[in-house]
């Protein structure tokens, strides 16, 4: 449902786009994602889960969607497995569910069965069974996944590489300031700013129908940004609709920018790139990824319409949207009155149900129960009632014993048709724990934050445990100091004053975990995957202690969301199950990617033709001329066998082996590795390289030798020809070519910088043709005559010069094919 | 992926255009047929996997195809110095 236009909207109203779903069509506009603006058709269902086929719609409105996956466009340009809360919307676009909702599903007929199908149901029923192998195929066509792409893909990727001294992660409040406050304190530093959304904002938008305060902190900051990209774009580069995805050692980092507009996808044109990966080497890097919330825990907490509370108030503000008629607004900390707050405003009946009990009264809430909406402080929600979209919750008391939630009392129920929870916050870690960082569990945040101290790198706002913007704004400009300091741009740090507990996220309670709701069946904690909390409960019964073998077992934070927003619950209920504090269990490795990336991204252009070189002989298109079939040698394209009319490759290697050996073969040659080896020690050289002697190989004749490597191993042979006393041309194989050299190399430089040598790879100069069979005598005689060829003048293994039809040549009498 | 300073070319640049080429200062024995088997592999396979600091040679491959030398920490990969072949002691500038 859309409410009435306000001036928070990032949607353009004048602008209306058709896209279809599923294929039904719908109208959006210019700004939503596919996401708000199927809400706004009331179109709720998403897809089917993973392994139980239950129906699913969205749960956040952004990158840490684990329901809602898509399949965008078909033909050359399908793209799977993409999230609904990701994908802006254009006209004309076309998507499918990665599993219909609404067709027949045979994991969901199955449900009766399903608790029967705990953790490890297919590893124990298939796999130790050994009957894996006839089943796998039917198995994975039930997954929750798109199928995979069929079609080549005909769009273009491209990849740029940046250096910056600054690079500032994440453009919600705590970015746009860092960047803000390094650009106004510094001459040169460039400066780079990466959002993974098209608007820079982060979840500031949220607080603009409350707080006129944001909405032109926003403005103007945007626009002060926005001037310097556009009259400084040497100095500050600005990065929308782009993930930093990873970040390696010596601050390399890694961002997918996606372009994708109406053009780019529906034209058949040759089109600018739809994906381009930025890789930025920067010197100081500042975090301000901000946060995830967390759901809270209770059965059947997967129906669809059950939002993350934050996630409600985006689709509110930036899109003017929501799901609901009457809403339940339901978490354990202060954040969820904000939300209250919003759509009391906007005339959406809600009731708030906090864990936490009403010792401190804060204002908000008084100010909340006076205008008329129902606070209930104490309880929380045991169970959602509905079959796929939620109908109501059944409420009971609950207090905070002895570090235990206890769940007491009679229960009652209460209707809705949307429940928003907050069960607090996940800092975006990930990518500093890329590069080797550690987290720790604070308590006061009740959240795993990022280490503190670290080279090169600041963390604020969100990430660093800040919750009101206001405080976000002030630590970003701290930590700035700290960057320009780093970089000596400042000398005197400048420092304000943050509000008192402002890392505190709203004053989170500690995570609700009471046994009398984690022994339920059906109290979801990894969405993408189907991982219960009972799942989690039989992993430790089967004997898992630690957090990474419990996640492996279950299949929790596995999958294109990685758990962005469950796992940190899930982590919570295995220390509850386990009795040991969360400090002591700590977290699963977070690595790249961050977010799913195109191979067609990390491809870029090099692709077709320009996937590898090829290599073609001095003499291929003579080879070409004759009809010649070629193989493929490292990147050499060399002769293979010359088929005449009917020839299979059989028949026509017996004509060829025949003729060489019958009468005459000629084979192209000049892929073989051939090294110029000059100098006054050159012999010496070649002495210590082959495992045979060359010290008294004259002027004039030729040697095959056998190269070893210093743990005996043979790495190359071939035979190498004395052209005098200081100059040598050694063949080495095909493939060995290029490591042969750099062996070389490498003694040369390092072991016998003593020695007088020069190398010089000859490969491409020299064509080289090897003539066999009992006339080749005969033939050579034909095309070179200023060389005597009789037996008795020219032995074996040695070389002579000569004109071969008028080309200077090297006439070597060897044997090379046996 | 590293960014390395390549003291011949005297620029810093990408990991793609280097080739490790293992430890740095493993001293090939002076008379190879003099020692015993033991030795030898000594030589040959035997190296601290250390952790720390740690000496090793690089060769700008698809640049100067020089071998040099490397300090750099396998804890944080961070390069702390480089150096051309024979000098390890002396100053270079990053």
């Amino acid at each position: 449902m859309r409410l009435a236009q306000h001036p928070s909207h990032q949607v353009d109203y004048s602008k209306s786009l058709n896209f279809i779903f599923n294929n039904k069509r719908y109208k959006g506009y210019e700004g939503d994602t596919l996401a708000s603006a199927l809400l706004a058709n009331d179109a709720l269902l998403f897809t089917r889960s993973f392994k139980y086929g239950r129906k699913r719609g969205l749960m956040t409105a952004g990158v840490e969607e684990p329901n809602a996956l898509v399949s965008l466009e078909i033909g050359g340009r399908y793209t799977p497995n993409l999230k609904a809360t990701e994908i802006m919307l254009y006209d004309g676009l076309s998507a499918i569910s990665a599993s219909n909702p609404n067709a027949f599903d045979m994991r969901a007929f199955i449900k009766p069965l399903h608790r029967f199908m705990p953790a490890g149901f297919y590893y124990k029923t298939f796999i130790k069974q050994k009957v894996w192998a006839k089943v796998e195929d039917r198995i994975r066509a039930f997954s929750g996944f798109s199928k995979a792409p069929t079609e080549e893909d005909v769009d273009v990727y491209d990849y740029i590489f940046h250096h910056a001294e600054v690079v500032v992660i994440g453009g919600g409040a705590a970015g746009i300031s860092a960047a803000l406050e390094v650009l106004n304190n510094s001459q040169k530093e460039r400066v780079i700013l990466v959002d993974e959304r098209s608007q820079l904002g982060g979840e500031l938008f949220n607080e603009f129908s409350s707080d006129e305060a944001a909405m032109k902190w926003h403005k103007d900051s945007v626009n002060r940004l926005l001037s310097f990209a556009n009259e400084d774009s040497e100095r500050f580069t600005l990065l929308t609709q782009s993930t930093a995805y990873a970040w390696h050692d010596q601050n390399f980092i890694e961002v997918l920018e996606t372009i994708t507009t109406a053009e780019s996808l529906t034209s058949s044109e040759p089109q600018k790139a739809r994906k381009i990966v930025h890789r930025i080497r920067a010197k100081e890097v500042i975090l301000a990824t901000g946060a995830h919330e967390r759901p809270m825990l209770f059965e059947a907490n997967d129906l669809t319409n059950i939002m993350l509370s934050q996630s409600v108030r985006r689709y509110l503000h930036e899109y003017g949207v929501i799901s609901g008629k009457k809403v339940v607004i339901y978490g354990n900390n202060d954040s969820i009155y904000k939300t209250a707050k919003d759509l009391h405003v906007n005339d959406i009946e809600c009731i708030v149900v906090d864990v936490r009990s009403s010792e401190d009264p804060i204002e908000i809430v008084s100010e909340l129960k006076d205008s008329g909406v129902k606070v209930l402080q104490g309880y929380c929600i045991v169970k959602a009632l509905g079959s796929q979209r939620v109908k109501g919750v059944e409420i009971t008391q609950t207090k905070l014993q002895d570090n235990n939630w206890q769940v007491f009392g009679d229960t009652q129920t209460i209707s809705c048709d949307l429940v928003a929870t907050s069960g607090g916050f996940n800092p975006v870690v990930h990518l500093d724990c890329h590069n080797g960082a550690k987290t720790y569990f604070d308590e006061v945040s009740q959240s795993f934050l990022p280490q503190q101290e670290r080279d090169n790198r600041e963390v604020c706002g969100a990430v660093a445990g800040a919750g009101a913007w206001q405080d976000a704004i002030i630590d970003a400009k701290n930590k700035a100091q700290f960057t320009l300091n780093a970089l000596g741009a400042v000398s005197k740090l400048k420092q304000e004053i943050l509000s008192e507990n402002y890392s505190n996220y709203f004053n989170v309670s500690q995570f609700f975990t009471p046994k009398e709701i984690l022994n339920k069946q059906k109290v979801f904690l990894d969405l993408q995957n189907d991982v219960t909390t009972l799942d989690v409960a039989l992993s430790i019964r089967e004997g898992y202690r630690s957090i990474e073998h419990i996640k492996r077992y279950t299949a929790m934070g596995f999958g294109t969301d990685q758990g962005k927003t469950g796992n940190i619950n899930g982590i919570a209920v295995a220390a509850e199950l386990l009795g040991i504090p969360l400090s002591e269990l700590g977290t699963t490795t977070f690595r790249p990617a961050y977010t799913g990336v195109d191979f067609g991204a990390m491809a870029g252009r090099e692709i077709g033709d320009f996937f590898d070189p090829q290599r073609y002989t001095t003499i291929h298109d003579s080879h070409v001329a004759s009809g010649a079939e070629f193989e493929v040698v490292g990147q050499w394209y060399r002769p293979w066998y010359y088929p005449e009319t009917g020839e299979n490759m059989h028949q026509a290697v017996h004509r060829e082996c025949l003729a060489a050996r019958t009468s005459l073969g000629m084979m192209d040659a000049s892929t073989l590795g051939k090294i110029d080896v000059q100098g006054s020690d050159a012999r010496e050289f070649l002495s210590r390289i082959y495992t045979n002697a060359w010290m008294k190989l004259a002027p004039g004749s030729c040697r095959y030798g056998l190269m070893c490597n210093e743990k005996g191993m043979i790495i190359d042979d071939g035979v190498s020809t004395c052209i005098n006393d200081n100059h040598f041309i050694m063949t080495t194989t095909t493939g060995g070519a290029a490591s042969v050299y750099s062996a070389l190399e490498m003694w040369l430089q390092t072991e016998w910088s003593d020695l007088d040598v020069h190398l010089n790879s000859v490969t491409d100069q020299y064509s080289t043709v090897a003539v066999v069979g009992p006339n080749a005598r005969m033939l050579m005689k034909l095309l070179c005559q200023d060389v005597d060829f009789e037996r008795e003048n020219f032995k074996f293994m040695q070389w002579r010069p000569g004109t071969v039809c008028g080309v200077d040549a090297r006439i070597m009498r060897i044997s090379f094919s046996g | 992926m590293l960014l390395i300073h390549c003291p011949y070319c005297k620029e810093s640049r990408d990991q793609s255009e280097f080739s490790p080429a293992g430890a740095a200062f493993i001293a090939r024995p002076e008379s190879p047929e003099g020692i015993s088997d033991e030795e030898w592999a000594d030589y040959v396979f035997y190296r601290t996997n250390h952790k720390g600091n740690h000496w090793e040679q690089w060769v700008h491959t698809n640049g100067c195809r020089k071998n040099f030398l490397v300090e750099r920490s396998t804890i944080s990969h961070q390069i702390l110095q480089v150096a051309p072949f024979g000098a390890r002691n002396s100053e270079t500038e990053l």
